[in-house]
C-alpha cells in the first residue's frame, strides 16, 4: 500500500517511515512542508496520505488546508490527519464532503502501532476514523439530550466505538462480546435514534456522526 | 406687579427644572437633555429680564436683553452660567445705588425686583432686596466654582490650592488696603461729581467694594494681586500728582493724611512720601504678577489634557502592574505543571526503560511489562502537555484566529451554543487571546453554575470597539465581586483598556459584554 507522509519534525517523520515500512506500507514520499505535500498528493496519488496538521510555511493548520484542497481536486482522496491536539471544528471540516476515506487522530495513537496500521488501512479502504477524544467530546455535548439518554450504557459504548469508525468485529473484540451482540446493540441504537441501519461501515459512521453533529 | 409675578414664575420654573433634572442621573436625550446641559446658565434669563426692567425700558430693551441672554444660553452655556453670579452681584450694587438716590430725595420710578420704588419710603425694601441679591450672588459664585462642595470647603480648597504658584496669599491680600484707600479717596467729600453719601449707605457701599475684593482674592489669587499692583501704582502716582500740581485743600483725604475733618492742611511732603511708598510697593508687586501672567498662561485645554494624561498614567500603572502579576502567576503555574506533570512522567519513563534494559536478558516478560508501562507514561505526559499548551495559547487560535477559536470553544461546550460572529478583519494575537480566554471563562461559568439551556455568543466590530456578548438563559446571579473568575477576566481585559459588563439579575438571564477598543495607546497591541 502506497503512502505519502507529511511531517515537519525530522525525528517523527523518520519514526513514522520506519513504523509504516515495518508494517508493510510503501512510503512513496516523506515531505516536510505544505506545498511539497500538495505536489506529492496530486502527483503520487497514494493509497493514503498521512498528514500533520501543523506544517511550514506558516506553522498553523497548513497540513489540514492542503489535505482539504487535495480532496477538493481529487474527491475521496484518502487522507489521515495527525495532530498534537484534536478539534471538533477540524473534524467537521474533514467530514463535511461526506466522501469518507478520511481519518483524524492524535499523534499519540501511533504508540499503538497495530491499531494505527489498522486505521490507515480503514481510511485507504474508504472508511472514516475519528479519534476517541473527538468522539468523547461529541458524546459529552449530546449526553444530556433526548434521545441519547434512552440508550443503555452498553449501547452508549457501542455508539462511541461506531463513531470512531470501528467495524463490528473490532467493537466486539474491544468490548469482549460477540459480533452478533454488537449487531444487536447497533440495531437497538439505530432504532432509538431513528437512523437507517446499513451494513456498510463507512455509511454507518457517517450516519452516526451526522446524528451527533445535528 | 405683573412684572413681579412673571419674574417669580420664571425663577420658579427654572429652579423646578434644575432640581428635577439634577435628580436624574443619566442625561436624557432631546430638549430635556439640552435644558439640563444649560443648567445654571438658565438663570441668566431672569437676571437679564430684571436688568432690562430696572433700566426702565419697555421700549425694546426687554426683548433685546432676553434675546442676548437666550443666545448666550444656547450657544455658550458655560459662559452664561459664569455670567449669572456677576449679573446678580451687579443688580445688588445697583440696588444700593438706588437706595442712595432715594435717600437724597430723588425719585426715579424704577421697578427694583418686587418693589416699585417711587419715593423715600421704599429705601429699606430696596436695601433688603439688594442685600438678598448680594448674598445670592456670592453663593452662586462659590457654588458654580466648585459644584458639590459647600462654600466653606470651596473657599478653603481655593485658598490652599497649589495651582496658583508664584503668587502668595499675602500678595493677593494687598488688594484689601488698596480697596480701603480707594474707598477713602472716593468716599466722603465732593470728588469728580461723586455725590457725597453718609451713614448706612456709605457702610453698604464700602461693604460691596470690600466684599467684591474678598471674592476676587478667594476666587483668583493672581487677579487679586494684579488688581492690587495696578491700584498701588495708580494711587502712588496720584500722590505725586497732588504734591506737584494740586494744593492741599480741606476736606480732602489722601493716604493716611485724613484731611476731611482737619482745618489745617497736612504738609504736601506727606502726600509725596505716601505716594512714593505706594509706588514702591506697586513696583515691587507688578513684575511678579507680570512674570506669572507671562509664564503661566492659563490654558484650560492644556490643563484638561494634563489631567487626562495624569489619569491615563495612573490607569496604565495599575494595569501594567496587574499584567505583570498575571504573567508571573501564569509562568509559576506552567512551571509547576511541567514539574509535577510531564517532567515527572519522563523521569518515570526513563526509570521504567532502565529497569527493562536490566531485566531483558533474565526476565524478558517482566521487561516487556515495564516497556508497556513506559509507553503509558509517555502517553500521560503527552496528554498533560497538551492540556498545558491549550492553557498557554490555544492551538486553534494560533491556527485560525479568534472567530474559529470561539467556534471551536462552542463545539466543546456541552450546551447548544448559538453563534453570531462577524469579524471583518483579524484581531491582533494578544487581544484575541484575552478575548478568547474571557469567552472561555464565561462559557465555563455558564456550564458549571448557570443551569442554562442555551447560550448565545455574538462577536462584532463597531464604533472602534471589538465587542463580544455572551447571553445565557440560566439562573443569573453572576457577580465579578464574588468569584475570582470574572474578576480575572476584568484584569485581563484592562491591560488592553477593555471592559467587562455583567448584567445578571437573580433568575437570569445573564448578559456578559466584553469590549476592547481598537485604537489603543500602544500601536503594537492595537486590535483592529
Amino acid at each position: 500500500m502506497r503512502v505519502v507522509i507529511a511531517e515537519d519534525l525530522f525525528l517523527l517523520r523518520e519514526g513514522l517511515v520506519r513504523l509504516l515500512t515495518a508494517h508493510g506500507f510503501e512510503v512513496v514520499a516523506a515531505v516536510a512542508s505544505a506545498p511539497e505535500l500538495l505536489r506529492a498528493l496530486l502527483e503520487e496519488r497514494p493509497d493514503v496520505g498521512i498528514v500533520d496538521v501543523r506544517l511550514p510555511p506558516t506553522h498553523t493548520d497548513d497540513g489540514l488546508r492542503v489535505a482539504l484542497q487535495a480532496r477538493r481536486q481529487v474527491p475521496g482522496l484518502p487522507v489521515l490527519v495527525l495532530s498534537q491536539y484534536v478539534e471538533q471544528l477540524y473534524a467537521r471540516e474533514l467530514l463535511a464532503d461526506q466522501a469518507g476515506a478520511v481519518g483524524y487522530l492524535l499523534k499519540d495513537r501511533v504508540f499503538n502501532d497495530e491499531a494505527f496500521a489498522a486505521a490507515i488501512r480503514s481510511v485507504a479502504a474508504g472508511g472514516t476514523v475519528l479519534d476517541p477524544e473527538v468522539v468523547q467530546k461529541l458524546m459529552v455535548r449530546h449526553s444530556g439530550t433526548e434521545p441519547l439518554t434512552r440508550l443503555t450504557p452498553r449501547e452508549h459504548d457501542v455508539l462511541a466505538l461506531m463513531a470512531e469508525g470501528r467495524s463490528n468485529a473490532a467493537i466486539a473484540q474491544r468490548l469482549f462480546i460477540t459480533e452478533k451482540a454488537v449487531s444487536k446493540h447497533a440495531a437497538g441504537i439505530f432504532a432509538k435514534l431513528d437512523l437507517t441501519l446499513s451494513d456498510d461501515d463507512n455509511r454507518r459512521v457517517l450516519a452516526v456522526l451526522a446524528y451527533l453533529e445535528s | 406687579m405683573l412684572f413681579a409675578i412673571v419674574l417669580l414664575l420664571t425663577i420658579g420654573c427654572i429652579a423646578f427644572v434644575l432640581v428635577r433634572e439634577a435628580q436624574r442621573a443619566p442625561r436624557p436625550d432631546g430638549l430635556r437633555g439640552r435644558i439640563r446641559d444649560r443648567g445654571w446658565g438658565l438663570l441668566l434669563l431672569p437676571v437679564a429680564m430684571s436688568a432690562a426692567v430696572m433700566a426702565g425700558g419697555a421700549h425694546g430693551l426687554i426683548p433685546a436683553e432676553l434675546g442676548l441672554a437666550t443666545l448666550a444660553i444656547v450657544f455658550a452655556p458655560k459662559l452664561a452660567a459664569k455670567l449669572v453670579p456677576y449679573g446678580v452681584l451687579a443688580l445688588a450694587v445697583f440696588g444700593i445705588h438706588l437706595a442712595n438716590t432715594y435717600r437724597h430725595g430723588n425719585t426715579s420710578g424704577v421697578q427694583y425686583l418686587f418693589v416699585h420704588a417711587v419715593s423715600h419710603g421704599a429705601t429699606e425694601l430696596v436695601l433688603a432686596e439688594a442685600a438678598l441679591l448680594f448674598v445670592t450672588g456670592l453663593w452662586l459664585l462659590l457654588r458654580l466654582d466648585s459644584p458639590g462642595a459647600g462654600p466653606v470647603r470651596a473657599l478653603t480648597a481655593r485658598w490652599l490650592g497649589s495651582g496658583r504658584r508664584g503668587i502668595s496669599g499675602v500678595q493677593a491680600l494687598l488688594l484689601i488696603p488698596v480697596v480701603g484707600l480707594t474707598i477713602q479717596l472716593l468716599g466722603p467729600g465732593d470728588w469728580f461729581g461723586w455725590q457725597a453719601i453718609d451713614g448706612l449707605d456709605v457702610a453698604l457701599g464700602d461693604l460691596t467694594l470690600l466684599g467684591g475684593a474678598l471674592v476676587l482674592i478667594f476666587r483668583s489669587r493672581v487677579w487679586a494681586a494684579t488688581l492690587a499692583a495696578a491700584g498701588l501704582l495708580v494711587l502712588g502716582a496720584y500722590g505725586w500728582v497732588i504734591t506737584v500740581f494740586w494744593p492741599a485743600v480741606p476736606g480732602f483725604a489722601y493716604g493716611f493724611s485724613d484731611l476731611h475733618n482737619s482745618p489745617v492742611p497736612a504738609p504736601l511732603w506727606t502726600d509725596a512720601l505716601e505716594g512714593s511708598l505706594l509706588l514702591a510697593a506697586g513696583l515691587w508687586l507688578a513684575p511678579r504678577v507680570m512674570r506669572h501672567h507671562l509664564t503661566d498662561l492659563p490654558d484650560p485645554e492644556l490643563a484638561a489634557r494634563a489631567r487626562h494624561l495624569t489619569q491615563r498614567v495612573q490607569t496604565l500603572t495599575q494595569t501594567r502592574h496587574d499584567a505583570v502579576d498575571t504573567a508571573a502567576a501564569e509562568l509559576r503555574r506552567i512551571e509547576r505543571d511541567l514539574h509535577d506533570g510531564a517532567q515527572a512522567r519522563l523521569v518515570a519513563l526513563g526509570m521504567s526503560l532502565q529497569a527493562a534494559q536490566r531485566l531483558f536478558p533474565t526476565n524478558p516478560e517482566a521487561a516487556l511489562a515495564l516497556v508497556a508501562e513506559a509507553k503509558e507514561s509517555s502517553s500521560l505526559a503527552l496528554i498533560e502537555l497538551r492540556d498545558l499548551v491549550r492553557g498557554i495559547y490555544p492551538p486553534v487560535l494560533a491556527d485560525r484566529g479568534l472567530a474559529d477559536a470561539i467556534r471551536a470553544l462552542a463545539l466543546d461546550t456541552p450546551l447548544p451554543v448559538e453563534l453570531d460572529l462577524d469579524l471583518a478583519r483579524e484581531v491582533e494575537l494578544p487581544v484575541a487571546s484575552a478575548v478568547y480566554f474571557s469567552v472561555a471563562e464565561a462559557l465555563a461559568n455558564v456550564t458549571k453554575h448557570a443551569g442554562a439551556r442555551t447560550v448565545r455568543i455574538t462577536l462584532s466590530h463597531g464604533a472602534g470597539m471589538l465587542r463580544a456578548q455572551i447571553t445565557d438563559d440560566g439562573s443569573g446571579g453572576a457577580d465579578p465581586a464574588l468569584g475570582s473568575g470574572l474578576a480575572g477576566v476584568e484584569r485581563r481585559l484592562a491591560t488592553f483598556d477593555g471592559i467587562l459588563a455583567v448584567s445578571s439579575p437573580p433568575g437570569g438571564p445573564t448578559i456578559l459584554v466584553i469590549e476592547v477598543p481598537c485604537a489603543l495607546s500602544s500601536q503594537k497591541i492595537s486590535s483592529c
